[in-house]
């Protein structure tokens, strides 16, 4: 008896428990972003931040260490590609100098708005932690709205573009990688042709909305393109951030649009400190 | 007071290491589901009423660090807590790698459950195949740390119980 009435409880317990499940959802899904669920999960995150920094204080080194050890041979012959790189690129950067005054004094022969645009001004960011679940992509900086940091800012690391801000606390902000199937990045050949970037998980990313007459060679680079349409609506992204390089165009003569792959230029495992872009972003 | 104590402080350690540690040890490109593992945990050695409380609570927690709907974690977690628990009474069996196949079993059938109430929210944006390759990986992923977490989570439940219980 005293066992049926206690089978008979944890019933009563489990229909509760998936009702209060099924309520938040439905709650949840209605509200959006502006529910008091949504502000409760701000909390959540402002709770937990701190602790996720702390926590990756002191593992970062360590897993550092052993992702060395492990990594050592490639480490040795990217350090000798890197420092061939860096040769040629400085001499790029010198003839680049000498082209870039050049364009300004012809720009400001002709009058014309600088194409350049002021540089964009970032703040540098910690990641301090990634997404909880394999089905979303995301990491926590550990900067917030505190130092200014506001909903869909561009996020970028050295290597190129990293993604937005999808959610901000006081200390710390959450950001959607371009990776994530959610995201979405208007961008732009090497060759002019534009087309939307489109997150795929874990793998590369896709390039769709390109014409199919357009010539798209592997290893192309590709950019933000940044669209302004005054009034109406504005890319998140400033324009000229590299997003990553096309590794595969899928031969499709009947499609009406190419079928692109794009391998990202960040390295999305081993990202560590980032540059929010504050402002400067669309002015170009 | 001390198991509610205990349980929040288990749910937000299996937090923290899935979104540090974890995040960068991942197998074949997934992370390990650490509530799921600590849900079926709690539904094996301490019932069904406790595996469905343990769910809920830890998918809940789960749920609002992420930015979807929140609730369908703690959905799938309260259904897989109780599942394992009732599951956990029909089996008679000593074996101590029962807890490996249970949480494995247990993290695939959750996993591909949180995919499917995704995917009728209109939430789910990755395809079938990811679905099942996350569920699949991370159910391996789980089964593998059984055998370190189930150890140290038993000696927390039995360490917060009321009174000592014969161990099964």
């Amino acid at each position: 008896m005293a066992l049926r009435n206690r089978a008979r409880s944890t019933r009563v317990l489990v229909v509760t428990l998936v009702s209060a499940s099924l309520v938040t959802i439905t709650v949840d899904y209605r509200q959006g972003d502006s529910g008091p669920l949504a502000a409760a999960g701000d909390v959540a995150l402002a709770i937990i931040s701190p602790l996720q920094e702390a926590v990756s204080k002191v593992t970062d080194p360590i897993g550092n260490f052993f992702s060395t050890l492990v990594r050592l041979p490639s480490i040795r012959r990217e350090n000798r590609e890197l420092k061939e790189e860096v040769a040629a690129l400085r001499q790029e950067v010198s003839t680049t100098q000498a082209d870039l005054s050049r364009l300004a004094q012809l720009e400001d022969l002709l009058g014309l708005q600088q194409s350049l645009g002021p540089k964009l001004e970032t703040t540098a960011a910690q990641v301090i932690a990634n997404g909880v679940s394999n089905f979303e992509w995301t990491i926590t900086i550990d900067k917030g709205s505190g130092d200014g940091l506001v909903l869909d800012m561009p996020v970028v690391a050295s290597a190129g573009l990293v993604g937005h801000i999808v959610r901000v606390g006081p200390s710390s902000a959450v950001v959607q990688l371009i990776i994530d199937p959610d995201s979405a990045v208007a961008g732009r050949l090497d060759s002019g042709e534009t087309g939307l970037i489109l997150g795929a998980g874990g793998g590369d990313l896709r390039m769709g909305l390109v014409d199919s007459t357009a010539e798209v060679l592997p290893d192309e680079k590709v950019v933000t393109a940044g669209y302004r349409i005054a009034g109406v609506a504005q890319s998140l992204y400033p324009p000229n951030v590299l997003v990553g390089t096309v590794s595969r165009v899928l031969p499709d003569d009947a499609a009406l649009e190419k079928s692109i792959t794009v391998r990202p230029a960040v390295d999305f495992s081993t990202l560590n400190l980032v540059l929010v872009v504050l402002a400067g972003g669309s002015s170009g | 007071m001390r198991r509610t104590l205990l349980l929040a402080a288990v749910v937000l350690t299996a937090l923290l290491l899935q979104t540090t540690v974890f995040a960068d040890i991942r197998l074949l490109g997934a992370r390990p589901e650490l509530v799921y593992l600590l849900t079926i945990c709690f539904g094996v050695l301490e019932g069904p009423a406790s595996g469905a409380v343990a769910g809920f609570v830890g998918g809940m927690a789960q749920d609002f660090l992420l930015s979807q709907p929140k609730g369908i974690t703690a959905l799938a977690l309260t259904l897989v807590g109780y599942a394992i628990g009732m599951l956990r009474q029909y089996i008679v069996s000593p074996s101590p790698v029962l807890p490996v196949f249970l949480v494995a079993g247990g993290t695939f059938v959750g996993v591909l459950f949180f995919g499917v109430v995704s995917f009728l929210l209109g939430q789910l944006d990755t395809t079938w195949l990811y679905l099942f390759r996350v569920s699949a990986l991370s159910a391996i992923y789980n089964g593998i740390l059984t055998p370190l977490l189930f150890p140290l989570l038993r000696r927390a439940a039995e360490g917060s119980r009321s009174r000592r219980i014969v161990r099964w």
